[in-house]
């Protein structure tokens, strides 16, 4: 439970806001490299930490992230043009290069002063992994560069989607810190005993504090066959990261992956979700097979998303197509899709006003709430440290850089710490 | 810039509000003569100022403008029976005609003295130039009815429409009284530096106040050819006039004319445009062909309209179907419709443009004087005042015009017979 005050620190974001000047400290994903496909091509609207803002990539294929608004008289720079290393608002010809110098005013007389007094609002940007990173914060106090295992992977054993869900980040931060739910919401096969989450629903849970946030284990007891052990990450502000070693069913799977989420609010009402995906073994290869599999298992194929969008074609306005008959007998939740089924419920958790931003006020919490509640303590605490002039945890990438998830079935009686170490080292 | 205080003031037009209450100091267009084809014809929402309306044109042809509700239960006056010089309402068939009286009462008992008593809002209204016009504010107040020299131009030369624009009437207005914008986002010939316009992209602009509100005189360099002047007018509260009598690539034009724009706040966040243009003089043709031609070129063509609507097919809903290749090669925008570029860029600032984040040059002097006279104008009213260019005299006889003229000549003395009405 959080007070109501405790909620609204925690999930507000807007320039300003404790949580805002929080996420404003970190690295934060703005788009896909691939939505900015070429050199001078078609700006990019993009909405961040409730901030309107324009991408682009220059002439010389560096990235630009800037206000949406020209300084002059707020004209839309999304109809800019984007040519000779900047853009040329098409109100009065202003341009702007990706720092957010202006360039050329050709609508004032030669020489004038004004042009090196105006400055377009510009945050600095630089891509990685198949993803363009933001950093929105106070110049002096920028990080550096973040280094998580996946970025380093070859792009071809890495696979990054992302995906718009209509509620506050917290609500998605929340059910990917949050594996006892995996053994309801996600329980596709109704009739299945063997799966290693439906032999034991109720997982104990250990949270260990870290320089970059926290790692946390849960622990799901499969009898004679030992625990079977899920060695999660959660990264600050909202990255999460867990292992897909076994399969549902408790197999080995052919390629250990690990599957993580970032969760980056586009304001307080609205979420992108960057869903990650890569290949931990340099020995076998992650195929284009398997990607799709993963995604389309997940809810997310390009056959279930709104074309030109990011957007889920089962979503709110449809109640995510049900089906009340699968549900009685296939599905627990009746709603195809792994991450579909998060939404429909992360996406439904309302205050009294009806905004989508969960009333922490009238939770009641478990113990299988555990890491849940470890998350929002460090989140608070981040917020106070900001507050008091400090730096929060986890913007050392070194603090990371070395760090990967896991899952396993570790004997009964051994030390799930010792059986997992060496698969929590990274090797890309 | 104006501070955050400045800009709610100038913007909202409310009834209540300071500029709603400058705004209901003038005569502003209610519809066009048009969409109240026939007498007794089907009743016209129409929302003006914030206000929900109704206007009709009743038995004898006469324009209505009435409260959209019944004043009895409140019952939409749209499903009324326009009928016998009034408007009845279709919930206990009470009757009002266009002055507001109550006029049959049938759900009450003969001799009822409520009929006396009941008043539907109603304003005064005046046809002129194609437009219904009407005054909003108050009734001892009420100026002479406006007189612009469009609205005396005869019909076959002259060209009235109307389009919906989805943000502030400010936004619109402003970019009317910018003439430095048409080097850029109205530049539909890249490469091509014969239009005047491109010839000099940074206008020297000069502002004149007047008793109607100002006229504004720009200055672009056409090297040995002299200089490139237009006087635009900007009349009190929201009109702007300027003169398309030279070709965009200089020379006399097709069709000399008159050209602007009087943009009408439907409330806060929307705005109807009215788009009229006049020729010349009587010798100019104008012809019914060229009039489709024109309106198409910017961007309001019958092709380009929602059927049914003044709405533009290519608005905010699809980003005015840019095209990026085009924008690469042939247009400064890649938008097509010359008003559609504007368009793009004001309704693109959001609903109200925040101005306490603007950085203004020395091109933007006219909005800036604009922007003062309006709120100038604002106190006038609150201090029991007339504002500027409500009275018709002070603006009766004024028009636009464009020019190139040898450097070194006084333009005063080229211009100044050019500058009074010729209808």
């Amino acid at each position: 439970m959080l007070t109501a005050a405790e909620n609204e620190r925690v999930t507000r974001v807007g320039p300003g806001t404790p949580c805002g000047n929080l996420l404003r400290r970190y690295w934060l994903p703005a788009c896909l490299s691939s939505e900015l496909p070429e050199p001078d091509g078609a700006p990019l609207r993009l909405r961040l930490l409730g901030e309107d803002l324009i991408a682009f990539r220059d002439s010389d294929g560096q990235l630009g992230l800037v206000d949406a608004y020209c300084p002059h008289r707020r004209a839309p720079l999304f109809f800019a043009r984007n040519e000779e290393c900047g853009l040329r608002c098409v109100y009065h010809g202003w341009k702007f290069d990706r720092a957010g110098n202006c360039v050329d005013m050709p609508s004032e007389p030669a020489g004038t002063t004004l042009q090196a007094r105006v400055k377009l609002v510009a945050y600095p940007c630089f891509e990685q992994g198949g993803v363009v990173w933001a950093y929105m914060g106070p110049k002096d106090k920028e990080p550096p560069h973040p280094d998580y295992e996946w970025m380093r992977a070859p792009d071809s054993q890495r696979h990054v989607s992302k995906t718009f869900e209509g509620c506050n980040y917290l609500q998605g931060l929340e059910g990917g810190l949050d594996t006892a739910h995996s053994s309801f919401a996600h329980n596709n096969n109704l009739t299945s005993k063997n799966e290693l989450r439906l032999r034991d629903k109720a997982p104990r849970i250990e949270v260990e504090r870290t320089d970059y946030g926290y790692t946390y284990s849960s622990h799901r007891s499969l009898g004679d066959d030992g625990f079977y052990v899920r060695a999660y990450h959660y990264f600050m502000p909202t990255g999460q990261q867990r292992g897909h070693v076994r399969t549902w069913d408790g197999k080995m799977t052919a390629v250990p992956r690990n599957f993580g989420h970032i969760w980056v609010p586009i304001d307080d009402v609205t979420t992108w979700v960057y869903n990650i995906h890569y290949n931990c073994d340099p020995h076998v290869q992650l195929t284009p097979e398997l990607i799709a599999e993963h995604e389309a298992e997940f809810g997310r194929a390009p056959e279930d998303i709104i074309a030109g969008t990011f957007r889920l074609k089962r979503n709110r306005s449809n109640d995510y197509m049900i089906d009340r008959a699968a549900q009685k007998t296939k599905t627990f939740t009746g709603i195809a899709g792994v991450n579909t089924q998060d939404f429909a419920l992360q996406e439904n958790m309302v205050q009294g006003n009806m905004e989508p931003i969960c009333d922490r006020s009238k939770e009641f919490l478990g113990t299988s709430d555990k890491a849940i509640v470890a998350m929002r303590r460090l989140l608070l605490e981040a917020i106070a440290v900001v507050e008091a002039g400090g730096d929060p945890r986890g913007l050392n990438p070194a603090s990371h850089r070395s760090v990967r998830a896991w899952d396993n079935i570790v004997p009964t009686g051994a030390d799930w710490q010792s059986v997992l170490a060496p698969d929590l080292m990274t090797q890309w | 810039m104006l501070t955050p205080e400045e800009n709610t003031k100038i913007t909202r037009v409310g009834r209540g509000t300071p500029a709603g209450e400058l705004f209901r100091r003038y005569w502003i267009p209610a519809c066009l003569s048009t969409e109240l084809p026939e007498p007794d014809g089907a009743p016209l929402r129409v929302r003006l100022l914030g206000e929900d309306l109704i206007a009709f044109r009743d038995s004898d042809g006469n324009p209505g403008l009435v409260d959209a509700y019944c004043p009895h239960r409140r019952a939409p006056l749209f499903f009324a029976r326009n009928e016998e010089c009034g408007l009845r309402c279709v919930y206990h068939g009470w009757k009002f005609d266009r002055h507001g009286n109550c006029t049959d009462m049938p759900s009450e008992p003969a001799g009822t003295t409520l009929q006396a008593k009941v008043k539907l809002p109603a304003y005064p209204t005046y046809e002129k130039g194609g437009v219904v016009w009407a005054y909003l504010g108050p009734k001892e107040l009420m100026p002479d009815a406006p007189d612009y020299e469009w609205l005396r131009a005869p019909p076959e030369k002259r060209n009235v429409s109307k389009t919906y624009e989805n943000c502030n009437w400010l936004q619109g207005l402003e970019g009317g009284l910018d003439t430095a914008h048409s080097s850029f986002a109205h530049n539909n010939h890249i490469g091509n530096t014969d239009v005047l316009r491109q010839r000099d992209r940074s206008p020297h602009i000069d502002v004149e106040r007047t008793d109607y509100g100002y006229y504004y005189v720009s200055t672009r360099d056409m090297g040995d050819e002299g200089n490139y002047l237009r006087v635009y007018h900007y009349v009190m509260p929201a009109q702007q006039m300027r003169a398309n009598v030279m070709g965009w690539f200089g020379g006399k034009n097709v069709v000399p004319r008159l050209d602007g724009h009087v943009w009408v706040p439907i409330d806060d966040h929307s705005t109807f445009v009215y788009n009229w243009n006049c020729a010349y003089d009587a010798t100019i043709e104008m012809s019914d062909e060229w009039k489709l031609k024109r309106e198409s070129e910017m961007g309001r063509g019958p092709d380009e309209m929602i059927p049914g609507t003044f709405r533009l097919k290519r608005n905010q809903s699809n980003d005015y179907m840019i095209n990026r290749a085009k924008q690469k090669t042939q247009t400064f925008t890649g938008i097509e419709g010359i008003n559609t570029q504007d368009f793009a860029l004001q309704e693109g600032m959001g609903p109200i443009c925040d101005r306490s984040k603007e950085f203004l040059g020395t091109s933007d002097k006219a909005v800036v004087a604009m922007r003062r006279l309006l709120l100038d104008a604002i106190n006038v009213v609150q201090n029991g005042g007339q504002p500027r260019g409500a009275d018709a005299r002070t603006y009766r006889t004024v028009r636009p015009h464009d020019r190139i003229i040898p450097k070194g000549t006084n333009w005063r003395d080229i211009f100044e017979k050019e500058l009074i009405a010729k209808w």
